[in-house]
């Protein structure tokens, strides 16, 4: 089976993947005979932001003199503290919804160069539905002890870890407490390198719960408590739940309770793109978050409603100017690929970013070193991008990097901080 | 502490020999006293009008306020079931048959790994439980307080050749028999935690170091109260004067032996259950027999449950609470 993933820079993703940091570049026998200027900028508002580099550089200065030489793009130092996690890079794995490209070999692959990377991974909280955890019910190439294992193997000392989500609605499969009891875990648990993330909303479908294609005798058996509903023929029903935090007490309690129950573990938690995410990150950070984190509108690879992926949720550079995250750690996902859309996340605000599709189309591409070669891209890249503003790390960044002159009709105006043309 | 090892080369990774563990005199002498400890027991709450009840080991819900252990599950025709961590849902319904009730009742908690070295956890053990309709927090502490005094007094006048031949000295165990235990608040044990230079979470259970900490620094058993929301179970019931606070307890041993007991008074309304459960990460559609009768109505109550390993351990003085283990499960270690 081939993975496709349409209204995605998917051939994009799959040069990268084939070529490594040559795809950074126009093709090298166009060189001196060809002409490049901008194309036409596609995409969202987050797309639509220019970065913005000015002619003083103070930071660059500094960095001369801490060198005693010229800086140059590759003194940039990537390695980010995300959610409790030492990562070589700004970038995490994140969850994938409940695909079929999810469920496949590939994954493992992913998880395998996620931590040969040292960046974290995080876990959906769907794959021991999907795949199983790989105990009793054996491994499956593709079950969660197999995805720790693969990603274990190459993981460099002190870099790294995996988060494992649950949400509320799935809670009875009791994931956190079989992996904080698992002696394949316990070494990320000893290093400091476990979290679970408290996913209280689906990144795909934001304000509706989990949905699963389920056979009848699936249905049958979870009935009592999950909704049952069929669709087409009789062999696919669709079981769906309700996302289960709904007050911002519920939400406190459940975070205290996280960090009591698992003492040794860091707490995530997972926001939908709401109109209220401002609030509701101040509640989880207020309770002892150690990350939140936002899926834009754009982001999810789970399996939802047509209506849901074009028309709910809010974007994600609004999810990002709305929610103030100061020092504390914002995690941002939805279409992350490359360095320029990293970066203008980092600048408003995010500590990091999630690849979701990317990784899968990367290792689709080329199951070997796609993900590495993809993140070698990415890494390139966002030193670059990062040099060329005058700066030497991603925690310099701020919207002062941002340059915007199409401000959005009907959407919040951006905040007089990113620059603007308008004035 | 003035007990030797049973067996094995330290108490963290026991290697047991079940024929030796069972033959030695030392385990007889530990299992002498436990029994006779239940003996008290029941002797104690029946004088009281406690009725003993025989509490189911399965069901499709157990208690989930088990601090970061995993439940096992089981295969009941197809059903997912579950052994029972705890009493607490059908001691709850117990009392719309008796008003004051007790079981003595085994519990399977798959701790974390971590859990194999604190001397106090075990896998599978056993918990004198106790549920008492409209008592107050007081009242069951009060009752706590009689209870593990009139069985230690047991043990201490019918067993003298037991506590000899385990090298116990009794003087501890004669003060708790004569006083009172005493109680702070659990941001009082904070606080002495953090005057003693342990660090400990004020929003959350006290941790496991820091209740050793505690207890060695007391001569005698002491209650911690009012721990806070998002520390314990849905069923513990919240402070109608003081949101966020619990009306729950722990009674703490003295000398670094720790927890003996949880108890507290439990939520019986509805609603507040439901809003408990979710508060709680739980679904509340996995309760749905236990939350039918509570939607009917179930008494308003308040109850406990004594650690029976735990409570052997100390009033014999042994190193680990395996030790008062027949056949003893330390988590993560295989054993029959």
């Amino acid at each position: 089976m081939t993975t496709t993933a349409p209204g995605f820079a998917e051939a994009a993703v799959r040069e990268r993947a084939r070529s490594g940091t040559a795809a950074l570049f126009p093709r090298l026998d166009d060189y001196g005979s060809a002409l490049y200027g901008a194309t036409a900028p596609a995409g969202d508002d987050l797309d639509r932001l220019r970065i913005a580099p000015p002619n003083f550089t103070d930071l660059r200065l500094e960095k001369l003199i801490d060198l005693g030489r010229e800086p140059l793009y590759s003194d940039v130092e990537l390695a980010t503290e995300i959610g409790g996690f030492r990562s070589s890079l700004p970038v995490y794995l994140s969850a994938v919804g409940s695909t079929r490209a999810a469920d496949t070999e590939l994954i493992r692959q992913a998880s395998r160069q996620a931590g040969a990377a040292g960046i974290p991974m995080v876990i959906g909280e769907n794959v021991i539905g999907m795949s199983g955890y790989g105990r009793l019910d054996g491994l499956t190439g593709r079950s969660i002890v197999d995805r720790i294992t693969a990603y274990r193997g190459e993981l460099p000392d002190c870099l790294g870890g995996v988060t494992v989500q649950q949400n509320t609605e799935d809670a009875d499969a009791e994931l956190w407490n079989l992996v904080y009891s698992d002696p394949t875990a316990l070494p990320l648990l000893e290093s400091g390198r476990l979290a679970f993330e408290l996913k209280i909303g689906q990144g795909a479908k934001p304000g509706l719960g989990g949905m699963t294609l389920v056979d009848r005798q699936t249905a049958d058996r979870v009935g009592d408590v999950y909704h049952i509903e069929q669709l087409g023929s009789a062999d696919q029903l669709l079981r769906s739940s309700t996302p289960g935090t709904f007050t911002a007490e519920i939400l406190r309690q459940q975070i205290r309770l996280m960090r009591n129950n698992f003492p040794r573990a860091l707490v995530w938690v997972k926001l939908i793109p709401g109109r209220d995410v401002a609030a509701a990150a101040e509640v989880a950070w207020a309770a002892g978050a150690d990350a939140v984190t936002v899926d834009g509108a754009e982001g999810g690879t789970g399996w939802a409603p047509l209506a849901f992926l074009e028309h709910v949720g809010l974007p994600l550079a609004d999810c990002l100017r709305l929610v103030d995250s100061r020092q504390r750690c914002l995690l941002a996902s939805g279409r992350m690929w490359e360095g320029s859309r990293a970066l203008k996340a980092l600048a408003l605000g995010a500590r990091a970013v999630g690849l979701g599709r990317a990784a899968l189309l990367s290792v689709d591409e080329n199951p070997e070193t796609g993900l590495r070669n993809l993140l070698a891209c990415l890494a390139t890249e966002l030193r670059l991008l990062i040099s060329a503003v005058g700066k030497y790390g991603p925690s310099q960044l701020s919207v002062e990097d941002l340059w915007t002159n199409q401000p959005t009709e009907g959407v919040p105006a951006p905040p007089a901080t990113v620059g603007s043309s308008h004035g | 502490m003035t007990a030797t090892m049973l067996t094995g080369p330290d108490t963290q990774s026991p290697s047991i020999e079940t024929r030796q563990h069972l033959q030695s005199p030392r385990t007889r002498s530990v299992l002498r006293i436990q029994q006779r400890l239940l003996a008290g027991a029941r002797e104690y709450l029946v004088e009281r009008g406690f009725a003993e009840m025989l509490p189911p080991m399965i069901g499709p819900v157990t208690d989930p306020g088990t601090r970061g252990s995993k439940q096992v599950d089981i295969d009941f025709y197809g059903h997912r079931y579950k052994l029972m961590t705890s009493a607490i849902l059908y001691k709850q319904a117990s009392l719309l048959a008796f008003d004051k009730i007790f079981c003595i009742v085994p519990c399977v908690r798959l701790e974390p790994l971590e859990t194999a070295s604190t001397s106090r956890h075990l896998a599978e053990f056993h918990q004198i439980d106790v549920e008492w309709a409209g008592a107050s927090r007081d009242e069951v502490t009060a009752l706590i307080q009689g209870l593990v005094q009139r069985m230690v007094a047991k043990v201490i006048a019918e067993l003298p050749t037991e506590f000899d031949q385990l090298g116990r000295d009794v003087s501890v165990l004669t003060d708790l028999v004569a006083g009172t235990f005493g109680q702070r608040s659990h941001a009082q044990a904070v606080a002495d935690l953090v005057a003693l230079g342990h660090p400990q979470n004020p929003d959350g259970e006290i941790e496991w170091s820091g209740e050793a900490l505690l207890s060695a620094h007391s001569r005698t058993p002491f209650f911690i109260v009012d721990y806070p929301k998002g520390s314990r179970g849905f069923y513990d019931r919240e402070s109608t004067t003081s949101p966020g606070v619990l009306r729950n307890f722990d009674l703490i041993a003295s000398d670094g032996y720790g927890e003996l007991c949880s108890g507290g008074e439990r939520e019986h309304d509805y609603a507040r259950i439901v809003t408990r459960m979710r508060e709680t990460g739980e679904n509340p559609a996995k309760y749905g027999w236990y939350l039918e009768l509570a939607r009917q109505g179930i008494p308003a109550s308040a109850g406990f449950g004594i650690g029976v390993e735990r409570l052997t351990r100390f009033v014999a003085g042994l190193d680990a609470a395996w030790q008062a283990s027949a056949f003893p499960k330390l988590p993560g270690v295989v054993s029959p």
